[in-house]
């Protein structure tokens, strides 16, 4: 069949193009999203995923703003405000309101009857306290999915003494962190490890996110109904611990922490550069005869301590084979090596690169040709780096519109399009403390 | 691919099966329907072909172009077919790009490149390689939701469309304030080891029986932990009294050895308790053996037994997100290679048994080979296979 179809890759891009995204619809823009939660990183990224793919996100704060608003590094702010929240605060209206007060719930009420779907990011059962959980909002509002998000969940025996929500405990509670680190406990660093970032927010943005969007696509089927969704950071992580519980299930074995080595496969580890370090991997064997191949090694492949991947994930063999590659890798940088990678004929893949300190990744073209990033001056906070959502769709492209705004920003706007209250309501309520 | 089937069969701990089945090949495959096709035969194309022209979703994961030059099934050829049809192309740099031509990749380069190795760790120590494959997973979960967005699109408008997640991306995307901070300052963020960057103290600490993780960052949570550790003056005795205090590194550092001194005399539940009773956060470093004996997961499925016809009792990571009117749950384990051809084939394109032998004769279908991660376990004696 000849066709005169340009190459995928051409076809792909155009398709896609960062540069048009503004001209096309967005996947969720029928939805309205409420997003109430207090020094909670979880829902604070969830309500921007929602709001990136289209959903109209009301962002609901306590009078004087969420403590998330504080978060970030020591050495810089933007506005005032905590790095952190701002990173993830995108996409959203914010407004404020006070929940412990009865007004305040009343307005909850009245909102939740037109909303799709609530984020819950409160002390678990804390909402229900104060009258506006998912039970007391279902009769009013039995199309609302309602997502609440907690450590351990809102139930079982850890939920009712639930204790602050952090992403090292969550870490902890997951396995992950048992399973990454050095391992030995003799000095300081060979001890279990935290993922750098608060990954357990994304994981459970990410897991609650396609949990609500299931639920709103059973919802509009005939016979649909709202319903409750239970997301707990520490499970979240927790899901995507592999086989580390059929390991113990199976042998009664603990997945024990491997430091720069895998369990399962092998080469697939770090090595040293002459400017850093890198990651290089090639696990089958025409994987592992490229890397010997690129090299100059061709008789490593035929080692009997290297000959198959059973044979090279024997931890001694393992440590031996990473010796000889680290002795070849630090004679070169990073890009001398990635050009021989890509130089190499096959048969084999090698997968190779740098560990990039994140001003690395920034340098990198890659990424600013795809639009992962954008630089944003911003007429609040002034000029902002942020990656730009993670998706790419041809239809409706998710999209940053608008960064983090201070709280009540959006107060008029919020409460007059959903509510109908004018500026002299909202003079009152203002004076009385509950927006 | 009939026969041997995927790759991931075999990649597992040095070789360990389990009733022919690798440890790592269960947590992603339950509740799937197994179906063998070799798609570098015509025939192969033509049965994917009718399989998507009645699906909802196709994903895929082979290198960028390979569906579309090579075997006819890319989105373009296929939204011909279905245009309501949303394709989701998974792959480690996406779909185009400088680094998209030739360049392929696996979870720990995500990990590396991304900036997520680099500020992970302890400043000075080798790379940190995060224990599982974190950019699979996370990729993952954002793939199902953007196809679930997709979808929404699709029901609101009979519209289809190309989905595409790179988990290099999908990493640079979950790494918080990294970004606004190089942006601000020309600057990395420093590595802080178990310290959290933020909410300070916090920690990893050795107890009498393993790890325990704890954080103190609001005062009143502080004030607490002051008083577990006997020394309740501190939550009002500078520079302890604030949290920027508390944040400067060498008071940082003091209060880890006054909280690792305290919980080394202690085992986890003991430091878990005083964390309730006094209002500061605490956790067990769990391991998959805590996990697996753990009462909290058990009574939330989040460790979940199955009584499984083919595996019998097989327990491993229940679904994440707990839904009260349509729970996620696991039906059945992963089964062999083509365990499902004759229910798929003929279940949904309905093909005569005849027609199903005469591809199976001629390699188009097939099913496993007589190797551990492909075929059924040992004891199992053919004829009607459970389902």
């Amino acid at each position: 069949m000849v066709t005169a179809r340009p190459p995928w890759r051409e076809w792909v891009r155009e398709a896609e193009d960062p540069a048009r995204v503004a001209e096309k619809p967005e996947a969720l823009d029928d939805l309205l999203v409420l997003d109430c939660s207090v020094g909670h990183y979880g829902a604070h990224v969830l309500g921007g995923f929602l709001g990136e793919l289209g959903a109209q996100v009301v962002r609901l704060e306590p009078p004087g703003g969420d403590p998330a608003r504080g978060w970030g590094p020591p050495d810089a702010t933007v506005g005032g405000e905590g790095l952190a929240f701002v990173a993830e605060g995108r996409n959203r209206r914010y407004a404020t309101l006070d929940l412990a007060h009865p007004e305040g719930q009343a307005l909850l009420r009245a909102l939740a009857a037109r909303a799709d779907v609530l984020i819950d990011g409160f002390p678990t059962g804390q909402l229900d306290a104060w009258g506006v959980g998912y039970r007391q909002l279902r009769p009013l509002a039995p199309r609302l999915v309602y997502v609440a998000l907690a450590t351990h969940g809102q139930f079982g025996p850890r939920a009712a003494q639930a204790g602050p929500e952090y992403d090292l405990i969550d870490q902890a509670l997951s396995g992950l962190l048992y399973i990454t680190g050095e391992p030995g406990d003799a000095a300081p660093e060979q001890r279990p490890t935290r993922v750098g970032s608060w990954i357990s927010a994304y994981a459970q943005a990410a897991w609650a996110g396609e949990a609500t969007l299931a639920a709103l696509h059973w919802r509009d089927r005939p016979g649909g109904t709202g319903q409750m969704i239970d997301v707990s950071g520490a499970e979240a992580l927790m899901r995507y611990l592999e086989y580390t519980l059929l390991l113990y299930h199976t042998r009664g074995e603990v997945r024990e922490r491997l430091g720069i080595y895998d369990l399962a496969v092998s080469v697939y580890t770090f090595v040293p550069v002459k400017d850093g370090w890198a990651f290089i991997a090639g696990y089958t064997d025409p994987n592992f005869g490229a890397i010997c191949r690129i090299m100059g090694r061709p008789e490593l492949a035929a080692d009997p301590r290297f000959r198959t991947t059973l044979d090279r994930t024997v931890p001694e063999n393992r440590a031996a084979l990473r010796e000889e590659i680290a002795a070849w890798s630090a004679q070169y940088t990073a890009s001398e090596i990635l050009a021989k990678v890509l130089a190499d004929p096959g048969p084999g893949v090698v997968v190779f690169g740098p560990v990039n300190r994140p001003t690395q990744t920034l340098a990198e073209e890659h990424w600013w040709a795809r639009g992962c990033f954008a630089r944003l001056e911003d007429p609040v906070y002034g000029p902002l780096l942020l990656a730009q959502p993670a998706w790419r769709m041809t239809r409706t492209p998710p999209r940053l519109k608008l960064p983090a705004r201070p709280a009540g920003y959006h107060n008029r706007d919020v409460y007059a399009r959903y509510l109908g209250l004018g500026p002299a309501r909202l003079a009152e309520l203002e004076a009385r403390g509950i927006i | 691919m009939p026969g041997a089937g995927d790759v991931t069969r075999i990649l597992g701990h040095a070789g360990c099966f389990w009733q022919n089945v690798s440890v790592a090949f269960f947590p992603q495959n339950h509740g799937k329907y197994h179906v063998g096709i070799d798609l570098h035969h015509p025939d192969g194309q033509a049965l994917i072909r009718k399989l998507a022209a009645r699906s909802d979703i196709l994903v895929e994961n082979f290198k960028p172009g390979t569906t579309d030059a090579k075997w006819g099934l890319g989105y373009r050829q296929l939204r011909e077919i279905n245009p309501r049809l949303i394709y989701v192309s998974n792959s480690g740099f996406g779909q185009w790009g400088p680094f998209a031509e030739g360049r392929a990749s696996y979870d720990g380069l995500a990990q590396a490149v991304s900036g997520l190795t680099a500020i992970s760790g302890f400043e000075g120590g080798p790379p940190t390689k995060v224990g599982n494959y974190l950019g699979d997973w996370f990729g993952a979960c954002l793939a199902a939701m953007g196809a679930l967005a997709a979808l929404r699109w699709r029901d609101r408008t009979g519209e289809g469309q190309f989905v595409e997640m790179a988990q290099c991306e999908g990493l640079v995307r979950a790494l918080d304030w990294t970004w606004l901070y190089a942006g601000l300052t020309g600057r990395d963020r420093p590595k802080t080891g178990n310290r959290d960057p933020v909410h300070v103290p916090s920690g990893v600490y050795a107890c009498r029986d393993g790890y325990v993780a704890v954080v103190a960052g609001a005062d009143g949570e502080f004030r607490g932990l002051a008083r577990a550790l006997g020394r309740p003056e501190l939550a009002d005795a500078e520079p302890f009294r604030t949290a920027a205090g508390r944040r400067e590194p060498a008071r940082a550092a003091e209060l880890d050895r006054l909280i690792e001194g305290w919980t080394a005399a202690r085992t986890r539940g003991e430091v878990e308790a005083a964390a309730r009773a006094h209002g500061f956060a605490a956790a067990p470093v769990m391991h998959g053996g805590d996990q697996y004996r753990d009462p909290h997961f058990r009574a939330r499925g989040s460790v979940w037994e199955t009584d499984d016809a083919l595996y019998g009792r097989v327990v491993d990571y229940g679904p994440a997100p707990k839904l009260s009117a349509t729970p996620a749950r696991h039906t059945r384990a992963g089964r062999p290679v083509g365990w499902h051809n004759r229910e798929v084939l003929q279940g949904l394109l309905g093909l005569a048994d005849a027609e199903i032998a005469d591809l199976a004769r001629r390699g188009v279908v097939g099913q496993w080979a007589d190797r551990p991660g492909a075929k059924p376990p040992d004891e199992w004696k053919g004829g009607a296979p459970p389902w």
